[in-house]
């Protein structure tokens, strides 16, 4: 009841705010500027502005609020028009960077003036999400509780009206005056001894173990040095589902060399910087994400002054997923480019999943990253004798190969094992 | 006609020796260690039963737990920023330049691991030598210092700048020399760097210096012609050349690039337009180019000087004294018919000498004038900058320093205290300059008499440039930033001398844009690109000789006359070491000699004939007593075709400051050097003496014997233009047996061949290197190398074979060669030999687990993690080119040559495994290679074309001697290379259809040079 009460009062405290809130943007100005101004802001500003804090361009949020509509308009659809004609504000504002604001002729008055809304507002505090999801995780560990609860609840509920049923019966049956014979233990005691003493019983229960045991020692030695699932601890919590799956973030664009090199490469600082400049996932105390100050930490960048430091650099160790062993060739353009059309057939791929996923895993779900594949030799073989290569029939490279191919053994499928993908000295070398 | 000509791999062989025969049926070099393993308390008693349960269970609980072992976490470090042009696991390529010669560095991750070919180089483009190739282990030598070092003690330097300055500046303040020691500066921007200082402090003075020297040919051609250079020798021209004792496809001057121009009139291509040149040679010690002449002439060293006198007589009719040779018939009579045949190809001639007396090289000039070589075979006006050193200056420098007149001294790329012919004079004379700067990279011998050792960084983290030729311009670029705290010798010298431009990259460009651009048009980012830019060339002239010859044949008679006593000692580079200056390198160290196959040493070299005669056995140690008194105990290596009467000593070893692999490996021979008329003479004179012991030498030779079967095949030239087949066996095919008739395998996509020139391969053994560090071959060490263990994937045999000069014939049966009385009449075939991935592999049938197996492109697989060791197929390779891993050679304490640290092993090439202990490997026709050529047209959707793909032998290989391409696109050279009738196959015999073939030996020899030995 306590713990109700506290989340109540939690909720409420957030609740009203939120109620607040909406007063106050529904006495000054309409939702509908607050939607679209936000999402025209996304996709406009965000690359090089954040609302509070300073970043490629200056925070928002105070400027929208410290200047007039009719010098914010022509200044966002072409500021250097207005620096061009003279505007004192306009020259001031110019020397905040040497880098020049881009211009957005195509935005309309409306469009604008929604981002300017939205601007000056900012994104309500997370208080309220941060309310609600103390009340989700509440309700959850207390569900759970209570599951549990209720389960041994109705365990005992049970053992006590199965006692309850036999007193029961026992007491008709003496009522009915029959007696009743407590032979059955004897019998049971002897039974088990009796059963020991049978050959033919011990003999196969021994059997049954060994083969049970048996068996599962052999799925354990084949488990043996296949890490499916390994999902180590990251120096940084990284989230493929964030960016993969919710962002939509392309593999290659981090992943850049899946697409030419044997290596897919993990992105350097510089990449995550392309985005993590500005997107820094505020924390509801203006502080950075402690995720995103790991980067900041690594490439020696500090985000108040926007400057790098080289000598503060400190590279980013990530522990790695997918180990295969030193004498094994892998090569990701390989498959990624020249057998994507085979895998994507081969491992029934969606026309928008990227071929990655085919050994990767759904990625794009993963909170942190796990091996998804074995990444054992049989995987690796199985699919180089299933996969059905003869879309390459019209490739250059493989044209003679596979018409001589044909000349020989006429109509039988053509996978890499046919090409000679099974020989040792194809990945080991 | 099938030559039933007998070859031998090494003396041992065709004395059949005792020893050799009972070694070589073993299978091991040295007896196994089981009997003392089990010994007396092993094999004699029963094992206890106890014992026998506790040592069970104990490997039951180690296995158990060492099953139990947590994989280890792999850390994965990608960049903070990826420099754009880098993608891990995508090579890059810069060209730079290594000793004057246009290379192209690979590099991975931004670590050089493998010198190429520049294909823009024009002449120097065909391959690289073995220093090269070894050049990138440098890079990652452990034994290199890390700081500058002044006092003997490490400092900044900004504390070795304020010192050096400092006594700079007492230096002209008292008016007293400065000198820059090198040896031949042909960087255009160095030289300029010199000049600049020199401008700042005008008492200096650059000495020029070379530890093998050209001197004599320079100042002869000043003498003769006005012209002080080296000339730029033709031999592509030349189809007749005659050599005395120069080393032109080794190690004289320009060797790659002599060997790619003498090969091109003596190669498949050539032969198959029925053009060869001819060759003789006169030589002393068996060099790598006397195993390559057509007719080698064995003469003694004193007799160099009488046989240019009579060859000059006989071409020019004239009658100059002392031109009798009158204890050596056959070169009297091969001299005649090389005068004739000289006067017969005029103007298509070309006659070298490696002797470096003036005199001697003036009188070589009169020859070739008299035959018409200038301006065709010898071009005068397009000079060779590679060496400029002057003996006298170097002389003179330290006769200055003893009088106390120089008061600081700067050592550039060169090592006196090593390799001065009087160690201990120059030490003494330099104790008395007060500043000692030493621009080196280690602490070698003159660096730790120096009181600043201003530390060099490698070329490959390096800028500068490079004038080999006239108007032949190169650059070299950094590939890595300076691993240590190195700075450039040059940048230094611009700083000491407080230059206007500091920074040596701006001082190189400054040089190309303002000095050498107006003449050859490149700007300098297309420079960058291509590497090399020439200007075009000039028109060589034709130079008349008319000087008078009497002085110079009373010297040459004179010193000729000097060297008639005792043992005539020759003193020479190999081909390994050469001067000795990257002594340290392992792969260097352990790349066999091309003719001795020894490894990890020098030796004294003496004739068969000879050793019997002064009753010394092959390993013996002998002292060696030089003229000057300096004596050294050097072992005994009996050498075929070595002039009697004469010894031969290899330079560049004994180094005692050199690093970790090449500290005290071998002799020092340069104090054997003497220095007369103004030059430095490689031929003495040596007293012998026995001291009773016996070391054996590390060889490769006679290690992989094949029982005398007939794997060389050769012809004479006149054979070979009747019947192109001629001594191929061609004309009898075996029948094919195939072991698999119901289920062919059919080469379906390509089938990977070779195809190996034997007229082409001079042996140098530039490919072997290659190979060890494009497959990251350990260096296994001199003992290792006796016990027949060494790695090398590629070998080069070599085989003799004997003239008895008597009956006028070849030795062909063994019972002949004890009739022999001499062995100088000795002829020389190299034969590169590797795995032949035969279709009917041998190993591939006796592998218990599977582990070598054949792939369907014609390739024998190896797949060392499947192997478990039985050397099974070691032993059934007729070829005997499997080797066994018998220690993690790359992490073991005991072979500490170089790869036993983190460091150097970044030299490892990241697309190939590092071999385990107790694993067989052998050539993988670099598999990864093939597979890197396939992906990319793959890629890029084409077809893989002829070409794309080179092997790491080949594209080293100047004489192109090594073909390797698909046999299925009957275009590509390969297929057309073994479409020769000079191909045969080695042991065709035995059915396992190697797919590797080779050409027959073509000899350009006739009755008439044959005559020379009868």
């Amino acid at each position: 009841m306590r713990n109700i009460s506290l989340n109540f009062k939690k909720s409420w405290k957030s609740a009203f705010i939120l109620a607040a809130l909406t007063l106050f943007i529904s006495l000054g100005l309409k939702a509908q500027d607050l939607v679209a101004g936000k999402t025209l802001y996304k996709d406009n500003c965000a690359s090089c502005h954040n609302l509070e804090t300073n970043s490629t361009g200056p925070a928002l949020t105070p400027k929208m609020n410290e200047r007039e509509e009719s010098y914010l308009i022509p200044w966002i659809r072409n500021n250097a028009a207005l620096i061009a004609s003279g505007n004192k504000q306009a020259i001031e504002s110019s020397k905040y960077s040497p880098t020049q604001m881009k211009a957005f002729p195509r935005l309309t008055d409306d469009e604008i003036k929604n981002i300017i809304a939205y601007a000056k507002v900012g994104e309500p505090k997370k208080i309220a999400a941060v309310g609600v999801a103390v009340v989700d995780e509440g309700a959850s560990s207390l569900s759970i509780i209570g599951v549990i609860a209720i389960i041994i609840l109705s365990i005992v509920v049970l053992v006590v009206l199965g006692r309850a049923v036999k007193m029961l019966e026992r007491l008709i049956l003496k009522k009915q005056g029959i007696e009743i014979v407590e032979e059955e233990r004897v019998s049971l005691a002897l039974g088990v001894s009796g059963l020991f003493k049978n050959k033919k019983f011990v003999f196969f229960s021994v059997l049954c173990l060994v083969v049970v045991l048996g068996s599962f020692g052999w799925m354990g030695m084949w488990e043996t040095g296949v890490h499916t699932g390994y999902q180590p601890v990251q120096p940084i919590k990284f989230s493929h589902q964030l960016h993969a799956g919710i962002n939509q973030v392309d593999c290659q664009y981090c992943h850049s060399g899946a697409f030419k090199s044997k290596n897919s490469t993990i992105p350097s600082a510089n990449v995550c910087m392309n985005c993590h400049k500005n997107v820094q996932a505020i924390q509801e105390d203006g502080s950075i994400s402690v995720e995103i100050q790991k980067i900041y930490n690594a490439i020696g960048y500090d985000p108040a002054t926007q400057t790098y430091d080289k000598t503060k650099e400190k590279p980013i160790e990530w522990v790695r997923v997918h180990n295969l062993p030193d004498f094994a060739y892998f090569n990701h353009s390989q498959h990624v480019v020249v057998g994507e059309t085979a895998i994507r057939k081969e491992k029934g791929l969606k026309p928008t999943d990227p071929v990655c996923v085919a050994c990767h895993g759904p990625v794009n779900t993963m909170e942190e990253i796990r091996q998804f594949s074995p990444l054992t030799m049989k995987w690796c073989i199985n699919c180089h004798r299933e996969a059905d290569i003869s879309d390459k029939r019209n490739d250059a490279f493989y044209v003679n190969v596979i018409a001589a191919h044909d000349k020989i053994k006429k109509g039988e499928k053509i996978t890499p094992a046919l090409l000679g993908g099974l020989e040792c000295g194809k990945c080991h070398y | 006609m099938e030559s039933n000509k007998k070859y031998w791999k090494g003396l041992e062989e065709y004395k059949n020796t005792p020893d050799f025969v009972a070694s070589n049926k073993n299978e091991f070099a040295e007896p196994l260690p089981i009997e003392d393993v089990l010994s007396e308390a092993g094999l004699s008693t029963v094992t206890p039963r106890r014992d026998f349960l506790k040592a069970l269970g104990f490997g039951l609980g180690a296995v158990t737990l060492a099953a139990c072992q947590k994989v280890p976490v792999h850390k994965s470090i990608p960049y903070l920023i990826r420099p754009e042009e880098v993608v891990p696991g995508i090579p890059n390529f810069y060209v730079s330049t290594f000793k004057g010669n246009p290379v192209l560095v690979k590099t991975v991750v931004g670590r050089p691991i493998k010198i190429e070919v520049n294909p823009n180089g024009g002449v120097f483009s065909t391959g690289t030598d073995a220093q090269a190739q070894a050049s990138v282990l440098d890079l990652y030598d452990v034994s290199k210092l890390k700081a500058p070092v002044l006092k003997k003690k490490e400092a900044t330097w900004s504390d070795v700048d304020a010192f050096v300055k400092g006594e700079l500046n007492k230096a002209q303040a008292s008016g007293k020399k400065i000198r820059i020691v090198s040896s031949t500066l042909n960087s255009p921007s160095a030289k300029a760097v010199v000049t600049d200082f020199a401008a700042k402090y005008p008492t200096t003075k650059h000495v020029q210096y070379d530890a093998v020297s050209y001197t004599g040919i320079i100042k002869a051609n000043e003498n003769s012609f006005g012209k002080a250079v080296l000339p730029k020798y033709n031999f592509d021209k030349a189809d007749l050349i005659v050599s005395f004792a120069a080393d032109f496809l080794g190690t004289w001057i320009s060797g790659e690039e002599f060997t790619a121009q003498y090969v091109s009139n003596r190669n498949h291509k050539s032969l198959a337009k029925m053009k060869m040149s001819r060759h003789f040679q006169f030589e002393t010690g068996m060099s790598l180019t006397g195993t390559n002449a057509d007719t080698r002439v064995p003469i003694k060293l004193s007799e160099e000087g009488p046989a240019l006198i009579t060859l000059y007589n006989a071409i020019t009719g004239n009658n100059l004294t002392g031109g009798a040779l009158p204890n050596n018939v056959y070169a009297d009579k091969a001299l005649k018919l090389v005068a004739k045949e000289l006067l017969q190809n005029k103007g298509k001639a070309l006659v070298v000498s490696g002797s470096n007396d003036v005199s001697t090289q003036i009188l070589v000039n009169a020859i070739n004038a008299a035959i018409g070589s200038y301006g065709t075979t010898i071009d005068l006006d397009n000079a060779c900058k590679r060496y400029e050193g002057n003996d006298a200056e170097f002389s003179e420098l330290i006769n200055e320093m003893n009088r106390g007149e120089v008061a600081a001294v700067f050592f550039l790329n060169s090592n006196p205290a090593y390799d001065a012919i009087n160690a201990k004079a120059f030490t003494d004379a330099l104790a008395k300059v007060a500043l000692k700067v030493s621009f080196a990279d280690r602490l070698d011998e003159t660096s730790d008499l120096c009181d600043t050792v201003a530390i060099t960084p490698n070329y490959l983290e390096s800028w500068g440039d490079a004038n080999t030729y006239e108007g032949y311009y190169s650059l070299v670029q950094p590939t890595i930033n300076p691993v240590f705290n190195s700075r450039q010798a040059e940048q230094s010298l611009l700083i000491w001398s407080d230059a206007a431009v500091q920074d040596y990259y701006q001082y190189v460009r400054n040089t190309y844009e303002t000095k050498i651009q107006g003449s050859v048009g490149k700007t300098w980012n297309e420079l960058l690109q291509l590497g090399v830019t020439t200007a075009t060339a000039k028109t060589a002239g034709a130079y008349g000789f008319n000087m008078s010859l009497e002085a110079v044949i009373a010297s040459i008679t004179a010193s000729s006359k000097a060297l008639q006593k005792d043992i005539e000692l020759h003193v020479y580079e190999n081909i390994s070491m050469r001067d000795g200056k990257n002594a340290n390198n392992a792969f260097l160290q352990e790349l066999p000699d091309p003719v001795s196959k020894v490894t990890w040493d020098n030796y004294i070299a003496l004739a068969p004939k000879q050793a019997e005669k002064l009753g010394y056995k092959e390993f013996d140690i002998l002292t060696v007593k030089g003229e000057s008194g300096y004596s050294v105990d050097l072992p005994l290596l009996i050498q075929p075709g070595q002039a009697m009467g004469t010894a031969s000593v290899a330079l560049g070893y004994g180094r005692v400051k050199a690093g970790k692999a090449g500290n005290n490996v071998g002799k020092n021979a340069f104090p054997f050097v003497s220095f007369s008329n103004g030059t430095l003479k490689y031929a003495t004179t040596a007293k012998l003496s026995a001291t009773g012991g016996r070391e054996e030498l590390a060889q490769t030779q006679t290690h992989h014997s094949f029982e005398g079967r007939n794997i060389i095949r050769e012809a004479t030239l006149k054979d070979y233009l009747k019947d192109p087949a001629a001594g191929s066996g061609n004309h009898h095919k075996h029948k094919v047996y195939d072991l698999w008739t119901t289920d062919k395998h059919p080469k379906l996509g390509n089938d990977w061949v070779m195809a190996i020139d034997l007229n082409a391969c001079t042996g140098c053994g530039s490919c072997i290197v290659a190979c060890n560090v494009e497959n990251n071959i350990p260096v296994v060490g001199k003992e290792e190398v006796r016990k027949r263990r060494e790695m090398h994937w590629l070998r080069i045999d070599r085989y003799y074979s004997f003239n008895d000069e008597k009956a006028g014939h070849e030795v062909s049966k063994e019972a002949e060669i004890a009739h022999l009385e001499n062995l100088d009449q000795v002829s020389v075939v190299h034969q590169p030999m590797l795995c032949q991935h035969c279709d009917h592999a041998p190993c591939e049938t006796v592998c218990p687990v599977l582990a070598t197996v054949h792939s369907s492109d014609g390739l024998n697989h190896m797949a060392y993690n499947r192997c478990v060791g039985t050397r099974y197929c070691a032993n059934n390779c007729p070829y005997k080119v499997r080797r066994f891993n018998w220690f993690n050679y790359w992490n073991d304490s005991r072979f500490d040559n170089y790869l036993n640290n983190e460091f150097t092993q970044l030299v490892l090439n990241p697309d190939v495994t590092t071999r385990s202990r107790g694993v067989m490997e052998k050539c993988s026709m670099c598999i990864q290679r093939i597979q890197a050529g396939k992906l990319k047209a793959k890629l890029e959707k084409r077809t893989l074309k002829d070409g794309d793909i080179k092997m790491a032998c080949q594209q080293a290989c100047s004489a192109n001697a090594i073909i390797f391409g698909d046999k299925n696109d009957p275009n590509s050279e390969v297929a057309k290379a073994l479409a020769s009738e000079r191909i045969y196959y080695v042991l065709e015999e035995i059915n396992v259809q190697p797919g590797v073939g080779y050409m027959t030996k073509i000899r350009n020899i006739d009755s008439e040079t044959k005559e020379v030995h009868a």
